[in-house]
């Protein structure tokens, strides 16, 4: 490593840091508003659009929500501004474990290796949603 | 020898700059994240580090097949320039097209589309691992024809800069003859889409020609907006599941596999290939989506629905 290659290096990363701070500062993300359950049933439908969708259980933030599609869980979450998708068998939610105002749900995914789920007051989880009706 | 990279460095940070405070007054509708920026950048800045570990093994290569060359090309030429320009761009379609429709390359470019946004800084959103897999080689043959490696280096360098420019959403279309000719915004925004109807198209480096004439181009369609990411979104912002993550699961399905077939199929198959077709490849999604749209055309009262106006263009990332 030469001291040209390292300095460069340097003022590299000094300008990383200069536009994620003018990023941040300019605050044009995409706006993500808090689903319910009608903006969480679209997005539901536009992620899984072979699935019939049954009954939507939303997050008390309005951060995620989960579907139920006959025995499969359709679940989407906010990162960043954006949306994360997954689906798990419906009895997975049980191994979820909520504790507080919270509950986190193991996805076993590489990708995507937890969610979280944030509960209201006196909110179960999992959530109990009926089955829905057939694909 | 001058790098067209290393040259066109500050024009890169200008443009970003330019691009947010474009977006900030809002006389574009880009969109920057703070986390997703940091990670762009910063896979930006690695790959640059990385590229330094396995600069000298491609340049030897390239060097020992430059000295079995089969021709003596002048670097002075103006035709040679001429020549290597759609030469290398045609190396450039192919690397590209299987960087998207191998998983074994789809693993080292993966991280170049998962960014949800599509924005200046996902351009220098680069790979770590391209070195390590091998994609090099594909430009040996130029090598071999007779072009000097400094001229492949520099041709190979003038069209990263070029796709630079084309991650943006601030530019609609261009004059019909730009577009019927060249990669532009509107044809890479298809590329980095993650609609079922736009997946792997438009592989073009700077000529949209390659995919017109092997029938990968699929035109920006006004009327669905491309959502930009990968078929599974990543579920955070750790640089190192964004570098490496599809590594890892290639590596826990080969863990699994009881096959030499699975093994192969895993490896070398389409993103998405599994040996009970439990998962999806692109050529799966984009059936099913063919088939939901021969529905609707059946029956066509179903009208199309976003998660609030201001993110019609963007539901759901």
């Amino acid at each position: 490593m030469t001291p040209a290659f390292l300095l460069q290096t340097l003022a590299s990363l000094v300008a990383i840091l200069l536009l994620v701070a003018l990023a941040a500062w300019a605050r044009i993300a995409r706006s993500a508003p808090a689903l319910d359950e009608d903006t969480a049933r679209v997005l539901i439908a536009e992620e899984f659009p072979d699935h019939a969708i049954g009954p939507v259980w939303v997050a008390a933030d309005g951060g995620s929500a989960i579907a139920r599609s006959e025995d499969e869980a359709l679940i989407v979450y906010r990162a960043g501004d954006g949306y994360v998708a997954r689906s798990l068998p419906w009895t997975r939610l049980a191994e979820g474990k909520a504790a507080g105002a919270e509950a986190a749900l193991k996805l076993g995914d590489i990708t995507a290796p937890r969610a979280r789920f944030a509960l209201g007051e006196g909110a179960v989880w999992p959530p109990q949603l009926a089955e829905a009706a057939g694909r | 020898m001058i790098d067209p990279v290393t040259l066109a460095t500050p024009f890169f940070i200008l443009a970003v700059i330019l691009e947010i405070v474009l977006a900030r007054l809002g006389k574009t509708r880009t969109h920057y994240e703070g986390k997703d920026t940091l990670v762009s950048l910063s896979l930006g800045l690695g790959s640059t580090l990385a590229g330094v570990l396995t600069a000298s093994v491609i340049f030897a290569a390239t060097l020992w097949v430059y000295q079995h060359r089969i021709f003596t090309i002048p670097m002075t030429a103006w035709w040679a320039w001429g020549a290597i320009f759609f030469l290398e761009d045609l190396t450039y379609y192919w690397f590209h097209r299987i960087s998207h429709e191998r998983r074994f390359w789809w693993a080292a470019h993966v991280n170049h589309h998962s960014s949800q946004h599509y924005n200046l800084s996902t351009a220098l959103r680069q790979t770590w691992t391209g070195g390590l897999n091998g994609t090099w080689a594909l430009w040996l043959p130029l090598a071999f024809l007779g072009f000097p490696p400094p001229m492949i280096a520099i041709e190979k360098s003038i069209s990263l800069v070029y796709q630079f420019w084309i991650h943006t959403e601030a530019i609609r279309k261009l004059p019909a003859p730009v577009e019927a000719v060249f990669n532009t915004p509107s044809h890479h925004r298809v590329h980095h889409a993650r609609n079922p109807r736009y997946l792997d198209s438009n592989y073009a480096g700077i000529l949209i020609i390659w995919d017109r004439l092997f029938g990968t181009f699929v035109a920006e369609d006004e009327a669905e907006p491309p959502r930009y990411g990968i078929v599974k979104n990543l579920g955070d912002f750790n640089i190192v599941r964004a570098v490496f993550h599809e590594w890892a699961s290639i590596g826990q399905d080969l863990w699994r596999s009881r096959s030499p077939r699975e093994v192969v199929g895993y490896l070398f198959g389409p993103p998405g290939w599994s040996p009970d077709g439990s998962r999806q490849t692109s050529t799966q999604l984009k059936a099913a989506w063919a088939r939901r749209r021969a529905g609707a055309a059946a029956s066509p009262t179903q009208a199309p629905v976003s998660v609030g106006a201001d993110r019609s263009e963007t539901v759901p990332g």
